[in-house]
């Protein structure tokens, strides 16, 4: 972008300009990555503990870096800990919550964006409000609909359904914010070819929102990944656990063993590192694109 | 025609994806909904049984709630395996449950109907449970004449015991012994006749709180915010605190738990001696009574000479921290007025949901005696025997601490056999209802008591309607 | 004559066709509309909206779990706002911890998004160790912030100690503990960051080199430009941050149980541990529908007071 200079400013105003923004750029940097690296702290304190023996663990004065670098803490803890099993029960859940999620959201932001129909405000706010509600608070009528009611305990099925009606309702309203941001030209130009609604959201829609479908994709993932309270509500038997359980379970043992406790934490932390790191580009790159207005 | 072949593909792969969802999930679902089939296990067949099954060759299958890691998990299944091979009428399969959402997800299944058949429990709840009618009756679990549970844990709800303890945990005291010869004290006693008064277990902890130069509470210029070594460590989680209030001649409650005396001078005083060791004498460090790893990071960290806490710990840490090079030894708690301590230990309760309770109590009588924890548990010092022979036979009690995690025979003997037999009370919540909702309210009461913003007895006396309403079960 | 009137009659039917049309055509869309819905509405139903009537209806009885409810009508709200000790301070710690964490996380979310805005290397590596925190899960993190703030022998205080200030007790002074805790939530808002660094790269470079031609410094082009082309996404994360921060519970739960006192005791902290573990759920559900008016009450301010501030560049709702 370069800029014109008017007739009277002088070329040394021009480069005063550059001077400051460079040093702007230079001190932002600093500033950065001071604070980068106190963000960083606790996530390296987890670290380096779980690199530790125990005793050296609790020692005085604290020691930033471990004394040995104890990696056979990993594979000890491996052995105990049942990463792979309970990655894959993870999975479970999460690719077809994911999946069911995302296409809802899109349909039904979609609706809100762009589709007229009665109601339309009423409902809209209905699934504002529901983002009030924390939810732990239908917990206990939902588990007794879901084992009682309808006799799905010892499942995953009342984990993965209910991303099938949206997504939660802060996905539908992202969506619907993305979708505002695509001009109507698009739409009315479709729909002068005789395609309808439907037609125009997977042909033009669609395409044009892919960024905001994978952020979504991705906020959902962690979402469920976390999710600690409902898992350990709905799954009862141990080959069923999933990540978080098993992780919460690992603290649970009655030797403290905090070194491995951290080996476990750490552990699952990379499935949920690996996929923003892969999906983090499309994430900042969508966001940019359309722009969240309103 | 490209984006609708995209659009086809993604939905081919979502079916496929609940296809195999619902395989897994589905496979969950009928296994559960095939309780009452026949399984192919491989059963013992016995010659005779005495009990008549109701004709039938099926198995009655008894599942069984437990919190721990996955070490204790594997542990459980294996003593249940070793059940279920010993006779072929029961089958037991374990559920266990993290600790820290372990009473949130009994509590839900309660109210949707869905509990276990057994469970071991948070003793804070038992009585709770028994009032509100959860608990089976298990009054003919033992026969008399059987070597029964010692009487101080068996929770008791209108007379009739509804629980026992899995393990009988007692509070005593731990110590550091490399820090006592550096010192140049005596060892605390193994010996009841022995124990401490108050005000020696403070002078012994003064002459072994070191701050950063060297020097002593009772040396001049010695700096309180720079101590490097404490001398004790009095573990203040709100059900340890009753031991010391029981020492000082009162208590939480009177002796039958109908009535609160927390307000009683005594107790007050008690608490507030407690929160003198850091705030007065200096001696020990700042605990909130939030977290349960004391010896953790108090005497395996090395920064304390002295700490009190249950005898769990020899197995969950001490052992571990032995082979680490910490030269620990065992000795019996200090006193006020009274000499004390307390027991406990979760119970092993039987639902009254379940459909086969006495299937269920013959699990859990089974699952008791010692000899089948033998190795994981009684052995390595995580639970104390509840059996009474092995606290009168000298036999039993030999075979028992005359083991590698216990240390010093003479020793274990005296804080763990002679001290219990003749000062162990039941912690409160053996006989009293509502204690979780009351402990929860009296450790939330006593937050600043410990920082020293207020004191124990205005702490106690601003809350008393509340901590009395806690107790009637009103909060 | 005829003429006119043909042409009349042809204007009239293509009016009546368009017309036809536009309403076949919004019928469609109304159609549309509805089927796409569905998952939602069902959604929001039976997940939502019908559980939350129970909710509402259940905390008019006084339900202890396995046994069965009995009613007792106002009795659990009369109860809250008198006799429970948790209840008042809980109210007042929320609100207050909500205000501290929300302001804390908009000036750090924007001040690092603007300093990521400018040309430095490794921007990328900056964006994933600010959105790190975001990620990881929360009950794991805490342990490690517990360490950190640990009384006698945690990193701040040794730190702090080494400079020769005395040590904070942060997780149990009843004054340092909000604060304590707004540090750690504010250190998770790594999505708030992302989000606002999207909204500057909207604000039009052009703006920036008119006024600073004008004559205009950093400070003066910040509020009279920046701020005011991304007030709609201030608004979308103020709105999103008061939402999640009132309804906090994992620190309680995790690390302080409440304390000391009763000042960390969070709202939807507080029903958790009577449905939960104290298994009181007919008042559990009582506190949840106060809360459930208090947040909406806060949210409904904020839209209200929302027109006078937010500056929309096109109006295309």
């Amino acid at each position: 972008m370069k800029d014109k200079v008017t007739g009277h400013k002088s070329a040394s105003s021009y480069q005063g300009r550059i001077m400051r923004e460079r040093i702007g750029n230079g001190a932002s940097f600093v500033i950065l990555l001071v604070m980068a690296a106190a963000v960083m702290l606790p996530i390296w304190w987890i670290f380096r503990s779980s690199l530790m023996s125990n005793t050296e663990l609790y020692a005085w004065p604290p020691a930033f870096f471990p004394g040995r670098w104890l990696f056979s803490n990993y594979t000890e803890t491996l052995q105990v800990f049942k990463l792979w099993l309970y990655l894959a029960n993870t999975m479970t859940i999460i690719v077809p919550s994911v999946i069911g999620g995302t296409i809802t959201a899109v349909l039904s932001g979609y609706a809100f964006a762009r589709l007229r129909f009665g109601g339309k405000r009423f409902i809209f706010s209905l699934c504002v409000g529901s983002m009030l509600l924390p939810t732990m608070v239908t917990l206990i009528p939902l588990y007794i609909m879901w084992t009682r009611g309808l006799g799905l305990s010892n499942t995953y099925w009342p984990l993965i359904i209910p991303y099938f009606c949206g997504g939660g309702a802060f996905n539908i309203f992202l969506i619907r914010q993305f979708i505002c941001t695509i001009p109507r030209e698009l739409d009315e130009a479709a729909s002068i070819d005789g395609a309808g609604p439907l037609r125009i959201l997977f042909s033009i829609i669609v395409p044009a929102i892919k960024p905001a479908m994978i952020v979504v994709g991705l906020l959902l993932f962690i979402t469920i990944w976390n999710d600690l309270l409902q898992q350990t509500i709905y799954i009862n038997r141990p080959e069923d656990f999933t990540i978080v359980i098993g992780l919460s379970m690992f603290r649970s043992g009655l030797k403290a063993d905090w070194a491995k406790i951290m080996c476990a934490t750490c552990l699952s932390f990379v499935p949920g590192l690996l996929i923003y790191m892969v999906g983090q580009k499309y994430f900042v790159e969508g966001i940019v694109m359309t722009g969240l207005k309103n | 025609m490209k984006k609708t072949k995209k659009v086809l593909a993604m939905l081919l792969s979502t079916v496929m994806l609940l296809g195999t969802a619902a395989c897994s999930g589905g496979t969950s679902a009928t296994t559960s909904v095939e309780a009452g089939k026949t399984d192919t296990t491989t059963a013992a067949v016995e010659a005779t049984t005495s009990a008549a099954a109701e004709g039938s060759t099926e198995k009655v299958k008894i599942s069984y709630a437990l919190w721990g890691g996955e070490e204790e998990a594997k542990n459980t299944q294996a003593v249940a395996d070793k059940f279920n091979a010993s006779q072929d009428r029961i089958e037991v399969t374990c559920i266990p449950i993290p600790w820290e959402t372990y009473l949130e997800k009994l509590n839900t299944m309660a109210t949707a109907n869905e509990l276990p058949d057994t469970a071991i429990m948070s003793e804070a709840g038992v009585i709770s449970w028994a009032e509100q009618g959860l608990l089976a009756d298990i009054s003919n679990m033992y026969a008399d004449g059987e070597a029964k549970p010692l009487d101080s844990l068996a929770f008791k709800y209108e007379g009739k015991p509804v629980a026992y303890s899995v393990a009988n945990e007692t509070l005593q005291l731990f110590y550091n012994k490399d820090m006592f010869d550096k010192a140049g004290v005596a060892y605390p006693s193994s010996d009841a006749a022995k124990a401490y008064t108050w005000d020696e277990f403070v002078a012994v902890a003064k002459q072994l709180t070191l701050d950063k130069n060297g020097l002593t509470p009772n040396d001049a210029g010695f700096d309180k915010d720079n101590i490097v070594q404490y001398g004790c460590m009095v573990e203040n989680l709100t059900w340890q605190l009753e031991v010391w209030c029981l020492s000082n001649g009162s208590g939480f409650y009177s002796a039958d738990g109908q009535t609160l005396t927390i307000n009683d001078p005594a107790a007050v005083e008690a608490i507030q001696r407690i929160a003198d060791l850091y705030l007065v004498d200096h001696v020990a460090p700042l605990s909130s009574g939030m977290t349960d790893d004391g010896v953790p990071r108090s005497l395996v960290a090395g920064t304390c000479a002295m700490t009190t806490n249950g005898a769990w710990n020899i197995g969950t840490c001490l052992s571990a921290a032995r082979d680490e090079g910490l030269n620990y030894g065992l000795a019996v708690l200090p006193y006020m007025m009274d000499k004390v301590t307390i027991c406990t230990g979760g119970p092993n309760v039987v639902f009254s949901q379940s459909k086969h309770p006495a299937e269920a109590m013959e699990w859990l009588k089974w699952y008791s005696k010692e000899e089948n924890n033998w190795d994981g548990l009684i052995a390595t010092g995580i639970w104390m025997p509840i059996l009474d022979s092995y606290y009168t036979d000298e036999a039993m009690t030999k075979k028992w601490l005359d083991n590698p995690a216990y240390g010093d025979y003479a020793d274990a003997k005296a804080v763990l056999v002679d001290y219990v037999m003749e000062y162990e009370k039941s912690a409160s919540w053996y006989y009293t209802n509502n204690t979780m909702d009351f402990n929860a309210l009296l450790g939330s009461v006593l937050g600043d008591v410990w920082t020293g913003k207020i004191t124990a007895e205005q702490a106690i006396n601003d809350n008393l309607q509340a901590l009395q309403d806690a107790h009637d079960g009103m909060a | 004559m005829e003429v006119q009137k043909e042409i009349k009659e042809i204007k009239e039917t293509k009016e009546i066709k368009e017309i036809k049309k536009h309403s076949k055509r919004s019928k469609q869309e109304a159609k549309t509309a509805y089927l796409c819905l569905i998952p939602a509405f069902i959604g929001l139903s039976v997940i939502t909206y019908i559980p939350l009537i129970a909710v509402f209806i259940i905390s008019f009885f006084k339900w202890k779990g396995a046994s069965a409810p009995v009613f007792n009508g106002f009795d659990n709200y009369i109860r809250l706002f008198t006799t429970d000790p948790y209840f008042m301070d809980s109210m007042k710690v929320t609100v207050y911890f909500s205000i501290v964490t929300v302001i804390g996380s908009m000036i750090y979310s924007l001040a690092i998004a603007m300093l990521l805005n400018r040309r430095i290397p490794a921007r990328g590596l900056f964006r994933v160790i600010f959105y790190l925190p975001y990620i990881l899960p929360a009950a794991a993190v805490y342990i490690g912030w517990s360490w950190l703030y640990e009384n006698n022998f945690g990193v701040f205080n040794y730190v702090l100690k080494s400079i020769g200030i005395k040590g904070i007790m942060f997780l149990n002074d009843s004054s340092a503990v909000v604060p304590s805790l707004a540090l750690i939530a504010i250190w998770l808002t790594g999505n708030l960051i992302v989000i606002f660094l999207a909204g500057l790269q909207n604000v039009p470079r052009s703006y920036h080199e008119a006024a600073e031609i004008d004559g205009a410094n950093s400070w003066q082009r910040f509020v009279n430009i920046t701020l005011p082309c991304m007030s709609p996404i201030i608004f979308y994360n103020l709105i999103m941050s008061l939402i999640a921060n009132m309804q906090i519970v994992t620190p309680a739960l995790a690390l302080t149980g409440g304390g000391p006192g009763n000042s960390s005791m969070f709202m939807t902290y507080l029903m958790y541990r009577y449905a939960f573990k104290s298994n009181q759920i007919g008042y559990a559900c009582s506190i949840s529908f106060v809360f459930f008016i208090i947040i909406a009450v806060f949210t409904v301010i904020l839209f209200a007071t929302s027109k006078s501030w937010i500056f929309y560049e096109e109006a295309d709702n």
